[in-house]
Order: structure tokens, then sequence, then C-alpha cells
């Protein structure tokens, strides 16, 4: 293997690296385009490496085998996870002065609220949905929230239940949110609140895979953000599809702030609320 | 925010099943300077006051395995200091006969969700007899 320093070096042909992108699609939607040939390449090299593989040949058969979980570290290694609190917080602000009065109003009192954040990634976004619920809405003691955080990545969501964050990630949030809710740890890190850590639940789950897909149903609200520019059309449409069953008729699904659902998929109405335009499955299904 | 005397620190059990309203009454407590232990039910609640003293239960009626009125007409049943411990009900039941099972049951006080921090802050107050 490579001396110390040097990254080793597994010639990759444009074949092979057709062949592995088809096969990286065909398991979860993913598409990269040629232009993100160095992205490939390198998370490649890394797992050739970490599974002490002798060639790409050697490690595409381990791969399609999948040997010790390989496609699970694989994703991992695909996935991109950084984020922080409160990002794009126009959708949070959506959710308190819009989104969760209609919903409530159509409840009893003291009946469940589901909401669902995929990918949730290391955590981030669904622990700021509890936050910015317990700053904001004033109704958040008369409903049964129930938060759902999901990820295709294993590592991450490990990460999300252990709640440490940096600098960086907290950066958006008040001083007084991060001393009520945090407690400093090791190296300038902060652990999120144990109440906090023990309401969301953190789940695997395929935005592409209808079976996996299959487990969750009746969600008020879906946070579904900067994961679908990742697909090409049909794994978008697949999604939006997939979505579309997960969410209860009348719920409504944020996407990130460059991504439109009415390019995927007409299955959603538009609602244009003051903070943010959110995606609704209609009260009454079509047909 | 209602500020709780230094020399209050009373302690509070807060017993809800749902684990984001036991936060959100946790955290506007310990803002507010009382200590602040938390259960899941009726059971686990009698478990807490049985084994360590506190000042004020503040107990939700709708909970599974024991509900708030079954665990508090069994705590007014009991004896010692527990029988009296001051109980603070909340619910989202607001029907004149909530109110009169919630007095029967042994609550010293009632409050229909949704409650506001600087509310409940205010409530645990009276109820602990601590300075605001």
């Amino acid at each position: 293997m490579g001396g110390t320093g040097t990254p080793p070096f597994f010639p990759i042909t444009p074949e092979e690296v057709q062949r592995f992108c088809e096969f990286l699609y065909r398991r979860t939607g993913l598409s990269f385009a040629q232009g993100k040939r160095y992205f490939i390449d390198r998370r490649i090299e890394e797992r050739i490496v970490a599974t002490g593989s002798s060639s790409f040949q050697a490690y595409f058969s381990l791969l399609r085998a999948d040997a010790d979980h390989e496609i699970e570290h694989l994703i991992n290694s695909f996935t991109v996870n950084e984020t922080y609190f409160y990002r794009e917080d126009h959708q949070l602000r959506c959710m308190t002065s819009s989104l969760l009065g209609g919903i409530a109003n159509l409840k009893p009192p003291g009946s469940t609220i589901r909401i669902w954040s995929i990918p949730c990634s290391t955590g981030e976004e669904p622990y700021s949905i509890a936050l910015w619920l317990m700053e904001n809405w004033p109704q958040v003691d008369n409903y049964n929230i129930e938060i759902v955080g999901s990820d295709i990545d294993t590592r991450a969501l490990k990460a999300a239940a252990e709640g440490i964050y940096g600098p960086r990630a907290l950066m958006r949030l008040s001083r007084d949110i991060v001393t009520r809710y945090f407690k400093p740890v090791a190296n300038g890190n902060h652990q999120i609140d144990d109440g906090l850590r023990g309401s969301i639940q953190f789940t695997r789950a395929n935005l592409i895979d209808a079976q996996d897909m299959a487990q969750y149903r009746d969600f008020e609200l879906v946070f579904c953000r900067n994961v679908l520019i990742y697909f090409d059309d049909a794994s978008r449409r697949q999604a939006a599809e997939n979505l579309y069953d997960c969410l209860r008729p009348g719920g409504y699904i944020c996407l990130g702030h460059s991504e439109s659902m009415s390019r995927i998929s007409p299955l959603f109405s538009v609602c244009r609320f003051p903070d943010a335009i959110v995606y609704q499955r209609p009260e009454s299904d079509h047909g | 925010m209602v500020e709780v005397g230094a020399s209050a620190k009373a302690r509070v059990l807060v017993v809800d099943d749902s684990s984001l309203v036991r936060l959100y009454y946790r955290s506007a407590l310990e803002q507010a300077g009382f200590r602040v232990e938390q259960a899941i039910n009726g059971i686990e609640a009698m478990e807490r006051v049985l084994s360590q003293p506190f000042d004020l239960v503040i107990v939700d009626v709708n909970m599974p395995r024991m509900d708030g009125f079954t665990f508090l007409s069994t705590l007014r049943r009991g004896t010692g200091d527990v029988a009296t411990l001051p109980a603070l009900m909340i619910s989202t039941e607001s029907e004149m006969h909530d109110f009169a099972a919630a007095t029967a049951a042994g609550a010293n006080f009632y409050l229909v969700k949704p409650v506001a921090e600087a509310d409940i802050v205010r409530h645990a107050c009276v109820l602990t007899g601590a300075a605001s």
C-alpha cells in the first residue's frame, strides 16, 4: 500500500466508474455526473484502502457481495452530512406561524402530531424542530408531538443520537438556547440535553426504497431538504411518490430552498405562506 | 420569566408521557431555579415520590399504564408526608367534570393546556411557597 502521507493510487477506468455509478444509483438513487469524477474517485479509493482491496475490481466484487456491510459503509462515505441548527429557519417559522395551527385545529387537544426529518443527517434538523417548537409554539404542551429523524447513513444516525456538536453547528442559536438545552463537553463541543435526545426517534430509511418507506406513515409534516438535488429525475419522482404515501392527507412537505416539487411530481399542491412555499398532499386523493 | 429566590430550590416532579412536554415544563422550571425530576406515568411517579422527597408534583391526566387521577388518589390514600404532597394537575381536558374529578383525586390546582412557561412557574411558586 502507498507510503506514509502519499495517497494511494488505484487506476479506475471510465467504464469502471460508470459500472460503479450504475450500481450506486440502483441501490441508493444517488446519481453523480461525470463532473463529480474526482469526488467519486476519492470515495472509491477511501473504501479500497479501508477494505484492504488490491484493486478496483477486487473492491467492486466485495461491494456487490455486500461483504461486511460494505454497501452501508460506501453510502456513509458518499453522503454529505454538514449542516447546522436553525438552518433555513424561515421554514421553521412557517411551521409554527402557518402550518401547525391548521393541523391542530383539526385534532382534539392531546392527540398526536407526527413530524419527520428525512434525511436528518447528524440530528441538527430534528433537534432544531423540537427546540423551535418549545421556543415558538404556544400549543407545544397541548399535543403529543412525535419527531422522527431518518437517514440512509447509519454513521450520521449514531452521531445524531449522541447529539454532540461543535461551535459551527450551534452558530445560529442564541446563547440562552445553548445554555438551556446543551451542556459543555470536551474540546469546546456541546451535547444536547438528554431529554431532547430522548424525544427524537432516529431510524434508518432509504427515500427511494418503497418497501423501506412503507414503515413510515401518518406524518402531518415532513422536512425533506437538500437531498432531492442529488437524485436524477426518476429517483426524484420515486422519492416524491414515497413521501406522498408517508404523509396524511392534508399533510405538508418542506423542501430545500433550491428545490421545487412542481418540477418533480404533480401529486402535491403548492401552498404559499408568508414565510415559505411548502407542498401539500391534498385532503382527498386523486382518482 | 418569573425568577424564584435563590434560597428556594424547591424540588418538583413533572409527570407526563410526552418527552417534549416534560422537557418544556422542566426547562421553564429549571430556568426559574427549581430542581426538576421527571416520570413518564403514574407508576414511575409513585416510585419517585416514595424514594425521594419532593415539594410539588405536576401531573398530566392521560397517561399509559397509570393515569394522573389514579396516581393522585393512590398518593392521597397513603400515609406520611407524601400523602399531602402539593399537586398541580395539568391536562387537555377542560370540562367541568374534569375539574371535579381532579379535585376528587386530590389535586390542589388544575390547569388546562396549553400552559405558558410563566404560568407554570407562577403556579409552582405558589404551591411550593417559593418566593417569586
